[in-house]
């Protein structure tokens, strides 16, 4: 059954779509690079301040705050502040793109963290590592489960922002949508969402194979 | 950059940018009232099943795939896929954009609603469910007495992380023709006005982190218990009780 | 002369921030080289805050612990800890390394070479009884008992002299517990190392210790003696309490039956006539004969079985065996387990297959009354 729309055209357009597998595959690159680089950055970023609320309990509190504004401000309006600064560019779109990331990250690297039972860090403090030794032996290794975890949604949460990135002038799926929109087509609209999810799925899976490969320890029980 | 804030400060200082069909009070209220609707209708829908399999125990797998399609569902893609939609069936083409930025909005409030509710209800200590029927309650009466009493914190937590995102989506209605808040940040955009994308920037950051604030404050009161769960763990609600080997969850945030 | 202690505290003290009384007051206590030291005594008698200033995990308030000559203080907290083995009660096993990797984690951190390293892992899984194959497993596919082992392990992988265990088996069931001490006492005896070990657990103390620490609250050393002087004479009502109403049975519990005097009990050869087992039954006031050929005990017979035609070792009639035997390296509350619970009121105590003679509850007594 086809709806067909005022301006005669009928619901989706395959002859489009594909015909234009070069400009998806082009803006298939363009979102991942955007979305690589505020998770990688993101990841840095949290990182730190992780390791500052670790390290001083009472940063934990304003830390949290601060990047919970941030995650509340529609992308649109973070946008808008950068914009008069930086204008219509990659640093507007990915300064946004990052502050996103933040909350989520900080939040699952110290649950992460603080997760790992206290006799594991007595007991290798008590055979002599130092605090960094633990830190980084003991403590990070067992955090990942939950800083994937993390870092999924970060990233299935980024790869749909990206759409919107577009309104500042970079590419990605938010380019279809744009035009969809403008030339009121929905094939193309349809094809820009879509793809985002397809995109958000898969990297999904793959971070969810990553936490497996990177946590081998996890899935073995006792045989006896 | 003094400059620039001086011409904000103007901007806001002057009435005539708060009467009329394009001042700020009318924006805004376009903005409220689409948010508004959009959260009470999504509520209508989300709620009631979300309740009912979660007090029945089912439907796990619903809640999962809830969260990840909410998530990775970009708002700005449903609410463009919904304006060509819209413009092709009558009664739905005008005001031009309202219908694709409500029903955009309806759709993306869904799942944080659906989740936290379900997860609220389902994850209520079964202990104080079995005294309940121990006592000789119905079904029903344990869910309207116990469970869903039990569970208003998390509900409302639902609510409140699908209105905040709500407000940012009905921004971007602004992009399919809506007016709204969004309005001032599009024009400026068209018209390299910096002053008017800032306000409009502005008053939504304000209308949203206003949103999150009162309706946590809402939350706070309508715990029963008046236990205090941290507010991060509310936001970004991981289901527990659902059983996937995968780390399901959190707030979706369309924005 | 007496060599220098291993281990010396010194007036030792520790008060935790926020509190006014000390958990350890001024405790002074020397451990020798090779000696296994326990530290027992109720709840908040600083067992275990004493323990931890041993390798700073817990910082002391004032007082020094010198180990091995080295004033503790002055040495950087991880180079100390990496000289000495540290075992705690839920093993602490890093569940994201192989247990090779696990028992590696001191000589790693020392810096040996990887064949050195492979060659002590091999040799300690051996020491401890860890089949080789559990060696590529991961922490969460043992069981509780063989992860205990593996902790044992790895506490000595770097061969420190003094090795620290704080209620290293109280996550156990009693069962695998008793085997767990059984092999620590094998080890120690193997390795001589210098061991303090906290418990709760009297007999444990009693069992593993070659001296025992009985601390009341607050730290304060109540006796400091080997397990037979404290249980024969406990130093105040204190320690007696601790001690337990049993602490007669306890000290048998330390006593072989080889120090004892066995007597030779009523024995008839197995083809003695009646008159004769009715003599001998009746010298001993007993109303049963063992019945012993050729060194060998072969059993009891109650007298009223022995027929009038007077052969004790008919067909039909074959000597009942005791119900148990006891070896002269068993100890005396086995014995009085035996007495206590057999028909014949005596336990029957033989070298091999050789009978060696018979140890009464009289007997028994005279070891308790002493």
């Amino acid at each position: 059954m086809t709806v067909v729309a005022q301006s005669g055209q009928p619901f989706i357009d395959w002859e489009w779509v594909l015909t234009h597998g070069d400009d998806m595959w082009e803006a298939t690159l363009e979102h991942a690079t955007l979305t690589a680089i505020a998770l990688g950055v993101g990841l840095v970023l949290s990182m730190i301040l992780a390791l500052v609320a670790l390290q001083w309990r009472r940063t934990y509190s304003p830390i949290t705050w601060f990047t919970g504004i941030l995650y509340t401000i529609p992308s649109l309006a973070l946008f808008t502040f950068l914009v008069p600064v930086f204008g219509l560019s990659l640093t507007t779109a990915e300064i946004a793109l990052v502050s996103y990331t933040l909350l989520i990250l900080i939040r699952n690297i110290v649950a992460g963290v603080d997760a790992v039972p206290d006799h594991l860090t007595e007991a290798s403090r008590g055979m002599g590592m130092t605090n960094r030794q633990t830190f980084v032996s003991v403590q990070l290794p067992l955090a990942l489960p939950a800083i994937i975890a993390g870092i999924r949604i970060a990233a299935v949460t980024t790869i749909g922002l990206v759409t919107v990135t577009v309104l500042v002038g970079q590419g990605g799926y938010g380019v279809f949508i744009l035009r969809g929109i403008r030339r009121q087509f929905l094939t193309e609209a349809l094809v820009g969402t879509v793809l985002s999810v397809l995109l958000a799925v898969v990297v999904d899976a793959a971070l969810l194979g990553v936490e497996r490969w990177a946590t081998p320890w996890a899935t073995r029980k006792a045989s006896s | 950059m003094i400059e620039f804030f001086g011409d904000v400060i103007a901007f806001l200082a002057d009435p005539e940018n708060w009467t009329g069909t394009r001042g700020i009070l009318n924006r805004t209220w376009q903005h409220i009232s689409i948010s508004t609707i959009g959260v009470f209708v999504a509520c209508l829908l989300a709620l009631p099943p979300a309740v009912y399999l979660g007090h029945s125990r089912r439907g796990g797998f619903v809640a999962v795939s809830a969260v990840n399609i909410g998530r990775a569902m970009p708002s700005f893609g449903v609410v463009g896929v919904m304006f060509p939609i819209t413009l092709s069936i009558a009664f739905l083409a005008s005001p031009i954009g309202y219908w694709a930025t409500l029903i955009a909005l309806v759709l993306l409030a869904m799942p944080p609603m659906f989740v936290n509710a379900y997860v609220g209800v389902r994850e209520v200590d079964p202990a104080l469910v079995e005294a309940a029927r121990g006592m000789g309650m119905t079904g029903r009466e344990v869910l309207t007495k116990v469970e869903m009493p039990l569970s208003t914190p998390l509900i409302m937590a639902g609510v409140r992380t699908a209105a905040v995102s709500v407000v940012a989506t009905a921004t971007l209605g602004a992009v399919v023709g809506y007016g709204g808040l969004g309005r001032y940040i599009i024009d400026g955009f068209a018209q390299g006005n910096d002053v008017l994308i800032f306000v409009g920037g502005l008053l939504v950051a304000l209308l949203a982190v206003g949103t999150e604030l009162g309706l946590g404050w809402v939350e706070k009161r309508s715990d029963p218990t008046q236990r205090s769960i941290p507010d991060d763990e509310k936001r970004l609600v991981a289901p527990v009780g659902l059983d996937t080997a995968d780390h399901v969850g959190s707030g979706t945030e369309a924005r | 002369m007496p060599a220098d202690p291993m281990i010396l505290l010194s007036d030792l003290s520790k008060v935790f921030q926020g509190t006014t009384t000390p958990a350890v007051d001024g405790l002074s206590l020397s451990v020798r080289e090779g000696e296994t030291v326990v530290l027992v005594g109720p709840s908040g008698c600083g067992k275990t805050t004493t323990l931890k200033m041993i390798n700073r995990l817990i910082e002391p308030t004032s007082g020094s612990i010198t180990v091995a000559g080295n004033e503790v203080t002055q040495m950087e907290p991880y180079e100390l800890r990496r000289g000495i083995g540290y075992v705690i009660q839920q093993i602490g096993l890093f569940p994201h390394r192989s247990i090779r990797d696990n028992i590696a984690t001191v000589p790693s951190l020392l810096g040996w070479g990887k064949s050195t390293i492979s060659a002590r892992v091999d040799e300690l899984a051996d020491m401890v009884d860890i089949d080789p194959d559990m060696l590529d497993r991961y922490p969460a596919e043992l069981s509780g008992g063989q992860r205990q082992r593996v902790g044992v392990a790895r506490a000595l992988a770097a061969d420190p002299p003094v090795l620290l265990m704080d209620e290293p088996f109280g996550a156990v069931d009693p069962i695998v517990r008793a085997r767990l001490q059984q092999e620590l006492k094998d080890l120690q005896a193997r390795l001589n190392k210098t061991i303090v070990l906290v418990t709760h657990d009297i007999d444990e103390a009693i069992l593993l210790g070659d001296r025992i620490a009985i601390l009341n609250v607050g730290g304060i050393l109540e006796q400091y003696e080997t397990p037979e002087e404290t249980l024969r004479d406990p130093a105040n009502p204190f320690v007696a309490g601790f001690l337990g109403s049993d602490r007669g049975i306890k000290r048998l519990s330390l006593i072989p039956i080889s120090t004892t005097d066995l007597v030779p009990g009523p024995v008839v050869a197995p083809d003695a006539p009646i008159h004769e087992v009715r003599t001998v039954a009746l010298e001993y006031g007993v109303d049963w004969v063992a019945v012993v050929e050729d060194e060998a005990l072969l059993g009891w017979k109650a007298v009223a079985d022995v027929s009038d035609s007077g052969d004790a070792a008919r067909p039909g009639f074959e000597p009942r065996p005791f119900a148990t035997t006891l070896s002269p390296s068993d100890s005396l509350k086995e014995a009085l387990d035996a007495v206590v619970t057999s028909h014949t009121s005596v336990a029957a105590v033989v070298d091999g297959d050789r009978y060696l003679g018979m140890l009464t509850m009289d007997a028994i007594s005279k070891e308790i009354i002493q």
